[in-house]
């Protein structure tokens, strides 16, 4: 009896495009793939509004706008987040460019260096379910095939991934993932700290053409911390801009506009 | 048997149902709160109305009396506060940042004495060429990587404003800025900068208010040239910053230096150095030329008045916990300001001569007014919990140590964000320590001040 419902769970992930699939990629090809999806290959700006739900209400929301550079040396994004919504917090600057992290606020004019650990703080951590370019951080093993339910309660054909930290640029100690067979989209992200805590779980939806290609426009961050707090980050007005390197720095930041 | 068999079909069942448990946590997400924003071309400014009501309690008795008795043991101020930007062509910016208060208390003659402005910043920028600035004006310049001391903020002397918290960080933020010619250069890896802040007044003397209410007070933050030259580079993660700064006929070399050591911890290092006096020759000097002491004082208590290399230094780290706990410890080393002997001579000069006693303070508030620690060797730590017990609820604590007499002060404090609008602020401290120590021959024992923020 045992061995026949163990069979029946077995059959039940091979899925049939699975089956017709002589020899799979390997799991490192389908985070690389789904990377792609997620990051257009050349510098972007993005503008994202995030509305974090205590308790199923919403209460604090934040708009954020992003610019995003591949860095050559690391194949990492940098990233130079602006806050440009709600007022207090306008103008406030995190950057982000492999382990030289900065908060700037306006109104003390003092840049801060921050930790990973720090990253992992506030909602422009967030940003880091959206951008990182997870193939060149972490090992990929592949622990199989599911039908997972995205977001919007639909059964998707996934890849499932366990994904361990392999540089030390990786914020995020192991990262479980699950990506849709055939498109190469994410569908759901389980974040692990250090400890082997889970932080995060991030459910992407909501594809839509940006910027060249199908990226999903919103996602869902359910904090595994907080029981309480979930996190939507929609994104919008991505359009590719020239970023110039010198831009990643601390002492750039009070000088970064957004018009 | 039919417990094993409703043991294996819980084994049996797919990872995904599992997995999808997690669905039932998402709320029913309002579309209107997640539409996106379309940041305006407008939105560039911020501008709060806060009111901050404060209580105090003295001490009964001081081991050196004060000159003038203590003031109000209550206060309300209440500011308007503006920070903005325009541009005003393609390459060229206005940067504005103010604040105007309203205090009452019972040392201040309402509303005749009760007005005050603060103009912290009021500069022009130009871009000729991509990434490199000239810029013209009062502008708030700041260095230094550490909190609790900044040897390398050479332009923070007289520079403070009234303020609810005693935070560094706070106080580092809410100041005076300097009218200067600033120009600074960035590149990839690095970036120069220049600075000249010229002589517009002679030093307004550390005793005494502004002429009127609209003063901008340049005769604190412009009372000498000075000059800064500073070299940025990004090397090895290390973020290096060296500065040489002169004023007049000094120069004090400088450096900064921060390094993250795994996932959790930032260490850093701030140091400055030149050749100057002790700081109670300083402050002497200062009391002088200002008019404040008269050409005859002599140095209490008994110190050289020649120059020696002094150096500065803060080092420190900073650690953050996943459970968004972070704590800062710094050693802070000034090594003009009093020794053990010197505390000891200010102590029994004090209390056998009550008429020296004005001077022997008139130390002390200078020390307060350059922004520089009394002592030789003290520790700083901060603690910051974000989102403690609830969303938006910050609990911080500060303290400053003197490492020779154990004496300290500490304020913990609470901020709540009730809304994307409104915040409401708590702030209590107090000093600590026998009467012939640092903080505890202060006349301040302890301090509540409750604040109100209100954003538009």
């Amino acid at each position: 009896m045992k061995k026949l419902l163990v069979g029946f769970a077995l059959a039940a992930l091979l899925t049939p495009a699975a089956l017709a699939q002589s020899k799979p990629p390997t799991a490192q090809d389908i985070v690389a793939a789904a990377d792609t999806t997620r990051n257009p290959g050349q510098p972007f700006r993005i503008t994202s509004t995030l509305v974090e739900y205590v308790g199923g209400k919403p209460r604090d929301r934040v708009a954020l706008v992003v610019f995003a550079k591949e860095n050559k040396q690391t194949h990492q994004f940098s990233n130079l987040v602006r806050y440009v919504d709600p007022p207090r917090d306008l103008g406030k600057m995190v950057l982000m460019n492999g382990s030289n992290m900065w908060f700037y606020d306006p109104s003390s004019k003092v840049s801060v260096r921050i930790s990973p650990q720090q990253r992992l703080m506030g909602q422009a951590s967030d940003g880091d379910v959206v951008t990182a370019n997870l193939a060149k951080d972490y090992a990929a093993k592949l622990l199989g095939e599911e039908t997972l339910q995205d977001a919007d309660r639909k059964d998707r054909a996934c890849w499932h991934l366990d994904l361990t930290a392999a540089s030390p640029e990786a914020i995020y100690s192991r990262i479980e993932y699950w990506i849709e067979k055939g498109t190469n989209r994410p569908v759901k992200g389980k974040f692990y700290s250090d400890s082997g805590r889970l932080l995060k779980i991030a459910y992407y939806h909501k594809y839509a053409e940006q910027l060249g290609g199908m990226r999903a426009s919103e996602t869902i961050i359910i904090d595994s911390v907080d029981q309480n707090l979930v996190t939507t980050m929609t994104t919008s007005d991505m359009r590719a801009q020239d970023i110039p390197d010198a831009w990643f720095q601390r002492e750039y930041l009070p000088r970064l506009k957004v018009d | 048997m039919r417990a094993a068999v409703a043991f294996c079909f819980l084994c049996a069942v797919p990872a995904a149902a599992q997995e999808n448990g997690d669905l039932d946590r998402i709320p029913t997400l309002q579309e209107e709160a997640s539409a996106p924003v379309a940041p305006a071309s407008n939105a560039h400014g911020k501008y709060y109305l806060e009111d901050a009501f404060a209580l105090s309690s003295s001490r009964g008795s001081l081991a050196v009396p004060l000159p003038l008795p203590s003031s109000s043991d209550w206060g309300n101020r209440t500011s308007l506060d503006a920070y903005d930007q325009w541009s005003l062509a393609q390459n060229l910016s206005f940067t504005f940042s103010d604040r105007f208060s309203l205090t009452e208390s019972e040392a201040i003659v309402f509303p005749r004495d009760a007005a005050h402005n603060d103009l912290r910043e009021a500069y022009f920028t130009w871009e000729p060429v991509a990434a490199t600035f000239l810029e013209l004006g009062r502008i708030n310049f700041k260095n230094g990587i550490a909190l609790g001391f900044n040897p390398t903020d050479f332009f923070k002397s007289r520079s403070a404003v009234v303020l609810a918290s005693a935070d560094p960080s706070a106080q580092r933020g809410d100041r005076l800025g300097t009218l200067m010619l600033r120009a600074q250069t960035i590149w990839d890896g690095g970036s120069a900068t220049f600075v000249y802040a010229p002589k517009l007044h002679t030093p307004r003397p550390l005793v005494g208010a502004a002429p009127n209410w609209i003063d901008p007070s340049f005769d604190q933050t412009n009372a000498s040239d000075r000059f800064l030259f500073a070299l940025n580079l990004e090397l090895g993660d290390y973020s290096p910053q060296a500065l040489v700064f002169h004023e007049s006929g000094r120069t004090k070399l400088g450096l900064n230096i921060s390094h993250p050591i795994g996932q959790s911890v930032i260490a850093y290092a701030e140091w400055a150095g030149g050749s100057e006096p002790k700081l109670i020759a300083n402050a002497i000097a200062y009391g002088k030329a200002t008019g404040t002491l008269p050409a005859f004082a002599s140095v209490l208590p008994p110190t050289s008045t020649s120059r020696a290399f002094q150096n500065d230094l803060a080092i420190g780290a900073s650690w953050t916990s996943e459970a968004k706990v972070t704590l800062n410890l710094e050693y802070h080393f000034h090594q003009a300001g009093f020794s053990g002997a010197d505390w000891r001579g200010w102590f029994d000069i004090g209390a056998a001569d009550p008429l020296a006693a004005s001077e022997l303070w008139y130390v002390r508030g200078y020390a307060s007014a350059m922004q520089q620690p009394m002592s030789r060797h003290q520790i700083f730590w901060r603690a910051a919990w974000e989102d403690a017990f609830v969303e938006d609820l910050e609990l911080s604590g500060i303290s400053f140590v003197n490492l020779t007499d154990g004496s300290g002060m500490a304020q913990f404090s609470a901020d709540y964000n009730l809304s994307n609008s409104w915040s409401l602020g708590v702030y209590v401290g107090g000093t600590f320590g026998g009467k012939r120590t640092e903080w505890g021959s202060l006349p301040g024992a302890s301090s509540a001040i409750f604040q109100v923020v209100r954003y538009f």
